[in-house]
């Protein structure tokens, strides 16, 4: 049934269609796409009923054996579409069955249930590599996106994910977020900032202050981060730019200044300062000035994050006597408290679709990653697993990353917004994710 | 009386005799190297003498679970610690609030600013002058037993009383 409504976007799309992206270094110069679809379709993450789509995935091909390998490509997209929680993969025969004019026999390939087939070729040509890629929609028998990327053999990964990027626009029209970065800390003494490519890949140590780091958030245009250190003694609000070459301070007031979340346009940071005695959340500008106080009363206030609107900030506050979610409208207003059925819950982080708050909850003496309304309800506790914090959404709002203890040592790990599949992807010990937002 | 309390009193004794009977009071200034001294940096970061003294002497105040207020023992160790700070009118205190690990490391960073505040805010009370005195918070980030159980949770969940010139 699903597929149906599937089938029917691709009928209106215009098909066949296919468009080369040049990829000099990491920066895209051009990006054609095919005829935009015509048809709205949006694989509904809250409908429970969705299941997921078989897919087969064919190791890449080439006439030139070597690195990069083809069986690899094709992991990097299986990873890919299942982490995206929307598919399942069908395992491929080895080898492809191919009709007599060289496309692939989408009758063989129909039998096993597969109703879309990826498969691509690459060549290599000194230290260029070009990946030619292919989406099939089985059930209509037609090739339904044909990518074609040149770039260094180095930026492998990263052209294969913008082709996933590209198949997640064409079966569901909201584009893949694949070639986004995680940030997060690592757990030595001196906790420094390192960030990674979403699933992992590309690990690299971003600051060396030698002095602990906490709660890495980006910047919106994806240039830098801000990031809560002790390079002075005390927890103040620091920025570092993406390159890591530059680290400057932001806020440097007496106590607290923890938890810096930039506003959606990137004009104004909330912020948990205790300049008055109590932590309490603040706006600031971007050069650390007062912009307001937004909370008042007794509680300690702090981990303010915006929605995407810009016009409400939801964060913790324990004034009821146990950390609850609240939110509060940026232009003033009264609190509202939204979490009401567990007695501890911290770490909201705001859905890029704007409905829902990830957050951490304790739920039977641990604590897990669970999802509820704005508004309070349909509460979900999405882990089940170890003990799991920090939560940050992708910015397509189809994934999740947090802290996972699941193998004794506190990771990364990311999963989908349902919680049906779960992949710890940082290789070293880490904590406190920050998933970016898309990247230029 | 204990004897862990009857040694805190000897050596305070030891102590605050030697000082009063008119021995050089040269401190060492805290060490400024790379590595930023944390709560943790010990007592290497304090000098000999007069500092390492009164470091000595003060009294950690513990806390309960997820609570910043101040149970009768917490009381008793900062009217103690306020005791000394009179005796040493030129010596600043920072106070260090730390957390155990029990509980998201941002809620904790909120929750050890506002224990510090409340053990600076009974010193404060008890007459010790408020420029004399700040906070800094380290969360869960400094536990000083890394193990997983309750003995070392209660150890955990504490305001340091660390002194600078």
């Amino acid at each position: 049934m699903i597929f149906e409504k599937i089938n029917r976007i691709l009928n209106n799309s215009a098909a066949n269609c296919f468009a080369t992206i040049i990829l000099l270094g990491v920066s895209v110069l051009s990006c054609l796409f095919c005829s935009p679809a015509t048809a709205k379709l949006l694989l509904d993450l809250d409908n429970p009923n969705l299941g997921k789509m078989p897919i087969m995935v064919a190791d890449f091909h080439s006439s030139q054996p070597g690195s990069p390998n083809g069986a690899d490509m094709a992991s990097i997209v299986r990873n890919d579409l299942a982490l995206s929680g929307l598919f399942e993969i069908i395992p491929a025969p080895q080898p492809l069955p191919m009709s007599q004019n060289g496309d692939p026999d989408i009758n063989a390939i129909s039998r096993t249930g597969a109703q879309a087939l990826i498969m691509g070729s690459f060549e290599v040509n000194g230290n260029q590599l070009t990946i030619e890629a292919k989406l099939y929609d089985i059930a209509l028998q037609k090739l339904d996106l044909g990518k074609r990327y040149t770039g260094a053999i180095t930026d492998y990964r990263y052209m294969i994910h913008m082709f996933d990027d590209r198949v997640m626009e064409k079966i569901t029209n909201i584009a893949g977020c694949f070639t986004t970065k995680i940030a997060f800390i690592d757990d030595s003494r001196t906790r420094e900032i390192y960030t990674m490519d979403y699933d992992g890949a590309n690990l690299r140590q971003l600051t060396n202050t030698r002095t602990i780091n906490l709660f890495p958030s980006w910047v919106p245009d994806g240039n830098g981060l801000i990031f809560t250190s002790y390079i002075n003694r005390n927890p103040d609000l620091w920025y570092v730019t993406s390159d890591g070459q530059r680290v400057v301070p932001v806020s440097q007031r007496k106590g607290l200044n923890a938890s810096g979340r930039f506003s959606p346009d990137g004009s104004m940071i909330a912020i948990s300062l205790s300049v008055k005695s109590i932590p309490k959340i603040f706006i600031i500008n971007t050069q650390g000035n007062i912009i307001k106080q937004l909370t008042n009363g007794l509680g300690n206030d702090i981990s303010p994050t915006w929605s995407p609107d810009g016009a409400n900030i939801a964060y913790v506050s324990d004034q009821a006597g146990t950390p609850q979610i609240y939110t509060v409208p940026v232009n003033g207003g009264e609190p509202k408290r939204v979490t009401l059925s567990t007695s501890y819950n911290t770490d909201p982080d705001w859905s890029p679709r704007g409905d829902q708050l990830a957050f951490t909850a304790k739920v039977d003496g641990r604590f897990q990653i669970c999802v509820i309304k704005r508004d309070g309800s349909d509460f979900r506790v999405l882990t089940n697993k170890g003990s799991n914090e920090d939560p940050s959404w992708s910015p397509d709002g189809r994934m999740i990353a947090y802290t996972s203890n699941l193998d004794g040592t506190k990771r990364i790990s990311v999963m989908d917004a349902k919680g049906t599949v779960q992949a710890k992807v940082s290789g070293i010990p880490g904590r406190s994710p920050a998933w970016s937002p898309r990247l230029k | 009386m204990d004897i862990r309390r009857l040694i805190i009193y000897v050596v305070a004794l030891v102590v605050m005799t030697a000082f009063t009977s008119g021995c050089a009071r040269k401190i060492v200034k805290q060490n400024e190297g790379p590595v930023p001294g944390f709560g943790l940096a010990g007592p290497g970061a304090i000098a000999e003498g007069e500092l390492q003294g009164v470091q000595t002497t003060l009294r950690t105040v513990y806390f309960d679970f997820d609570n910043y207020t101040l149970s009768p023992e917490a009381q008793a160790a900062i009217d103690y610690d306020a005791e000394i700070l009179k005796r040493y009118p030129n010596l600043n205190v920072v106070a260090e609030g730390n957390c155990d690990e029990r509980g998201t490391a941002e809620y904790n960073l909120a929750l050890g600013e506002r224990r510090a505040g409340s053990v600076v805010a009974r010193l404060t009370a008890l007459g010790i002058p408020s420029n004399r005195l700040s906070t800094v918070s380290f969360g869960s980030e400094l536990p000083v037993d890394p193990n997983h159980n309750e003995e070392a949770w209660a150890k955990n969940r504490r305001v340091y009383l660390r002194v600078a010139k």
